[in-house]
């Protein structure tokens, strides 16, 4: 399954803050489920990257602390037409990416 | 596009992004490995053995750690981390003192990358939040406490 991201960014003198937010659970494995008494079967997002007209600026890894729908918020080098790319990776195998044109 | 609308259609998961997303896009590269032994660590030194091979961080004032002095929900708690000032950041991690698992993020960044992150954690209860930057092979730390009205693990 893929996961859905919608991001946007902007660059000023240089420095280009991304956002992001992603559509994904985020189950750490540790919340149970009260009818069955069993823990809900962990799903979250761990492995994280931005790369910036193709070259990798940020790798990120996640653990099922971070809260669902993940916002994302980083700051790159990089200017105005530069294209900004974000793949994410869950503990699953589910995968996702997104990528804009800076403003 | 102005913040709002931004925010209201994410939440409702736009029908444009739904078709953007249906499978067609994969990632071209391949994503890096994920750190098992550090984010299954349940102490803080253990976490940041497991991380970056050492515990002991110097506090720093450089780093801005914006975090809630309550935070109503703790499955939700807005952090950002400002290293910026500092030369030579490689990497940022959030640590969550009293979660049963404390490490919470890593990011590591290269050349192209500012000191800066803002996300949003999950907290179970009252505890410190702490901020660990890696600048020029060392490690500081910022440490703010968050009150957890609602815990925001399990439950």
């Amino acid at each position: 399954m893929s996961i859905k991201i919608r991001m946007r960014g902007k660059s000023k003198g240089g420095i280009a803050e991304v956002k992001a937010l992603i559509k994904h659970p985020m189950e750490s494995g540790a919340r149970m489920n009260k009818k069955t008494g069993k823990p809900y079967p962990a799903n979250y997002i761990n492995v994280v990257e931005v790369l910036v007209n193709g070259t990798k600026a940020i790798d990120a890894q996640w653990s099922g602390a971070v809260s669902a729908n993940p916002y994302l918020g980083v700051k790159v080098k990089a200017n105005k037409g530069d294209k900004v790319t974000l793949n994410v990776a869950s503990n699953i195998g589910d995968k996702g990416t997104d990528s804009i044109t800076l403003k | 596009m102005k913040r709002r609308s931004f925010l209201k259609g994410t939440l409702a998961t736009g029908a444009a992004a739904v078709a953007v997303n249906a499978g067609l896009l994969t990632p071209s590269t391949v994503l890096a490995d994920w750190n098992k032994k550090a984010f299954d660590a349940k102490k803080v030194d253990d976490a940041l053995n497991g991380m970056y091979g050492t515990a002991s961080a110097t506090a720093s004032g450089d780093i801005t750690l914006k975090a809630p002095a309550i935070a109503e929900n703790g499955a939700v708690t807005p952090i950002t981390i400002d290293a910026s000032k500092m030369k030579g950041v490689e990497s940022i991690s959030i640590v969550a003192s009293k979660n049963p698992m404390p490490l919470v993020c890593e990011y590591s960044f290269a050349s192209a990358a500012e000191g800066y992150v803002s996300t949003r954690i999950k907290m179970g209860e009252t505890q410190n939040v702490v901020a660990i930057v890696k600048a020029g092979g060392k490690l500081y730390k910022a440490e703010q406490e968050v009150k957890v009205t609602i815990g925001g693990c399990g439950g």
